[in-house]
């Protein structure tokens, strides 16, 4: 008797959950080419993303399967791309005599202490830690790039 | 450059750094002053005197660490207890 009415409620139980989830999955292919419209343009507004657009929208499911974590591939030119945009908004650095051989303390004029504050953005822009030693010998922006390209694997 | 204290130094500044994002007047406030004290020793150049005044770094980022814990038990005070 006990497992009677136990399957009766299962049966009832997954009954619309069934037919819930075949609604969903319709209403979600009716939906798909609306989002796969939409996702391009919204993404376009933001200017540091179009290089990445501009490659994923060749296979048509990338757009659509995109997972929460990811980000644009890491390519030389994109990390000093970024690199560069930290340091100019770097409130003490001069956009204006900015190179990518310039000398922090040479040619820039910071000391020390700014050399540690740029690491610091440095950190907080790539996500990762870049350990004191190391550090310390990045002096230049170029130096920077190479020891990122170099920690997060990309090459030429 | 080739001052074996100088690790340490930098060490300290970061960390003081990192703890100094979350003060209550700003994080931009307090880089300026940390920046300031920092640079008031620039110029000292005796090991013992170096060890002292990060000795004193190091007590400032642990009371920086107790005013944090007050910070966070008066916010939690304040929601849970009505006076």
């Amino acid at each position: 008797m006990a497992a009677r009415v136990l399957q009766q409620c299962a049966r009832t139980l997954a009954r619309p959950s069934l037919r819930l989830s075949s609604g969903n999955l319709a209403f979600r292919a009716a939906v798909a080419p609306a989002a796969a419209i939409h996702r391009p343009l919204s993404f376009a507004a933001d200017s540091r993303r179009t290089r990445w657009v501009g490659q994923s929208r060749i296979p048509s499911v990338g757009v659509l399967c995109r997972q929460y974590g990811d980000l644009p591939p890491l390519t030389i030119e994109t990390i000093k791309d970024r690199v560069m945009y930290v340091l100019k908004l770097y409130d003490k650095i001069n956009p204006e005599k900015l190179q990518t051989a310039s000398h922090f303390m040479k040619d820039l004029g910071l000391d020390s202490l700014d050399q540690v504050e740029i690491i610091m953005a440095m950190e907080d822009e790539f996500g990762f830690e870049i350990p004191d030693a190391e550090a310390e010998k990045l002096m230049t922006p170029e130096d920077i790039v190479q020891y990122i390209a170099d920690k997060k694997d990309v090459y030429e | 450059m080739a001052n074996p204290l100088r690790a340490e130094v930098v060490r300290l500044y970061k960390n003081l750094l990192y703890l100094g994002r979350e003060y209550p007047k700003g994080g931009e406030y307090f880089r300026a002053r940390l920046r300031a004290a920092f640079s008031k020793n620039r110029c000292v150049q005796e090991p013992e005197k170096i060890r002292e005044l990060i000795s004193r770094g190091e007590f400032v980022a642990r009371e920086l660490e107790a005013l944090y814990y007050l910070r966070k038990y008066r916010a939690m005070k304040k929601r849970y207890y009505e006076e």
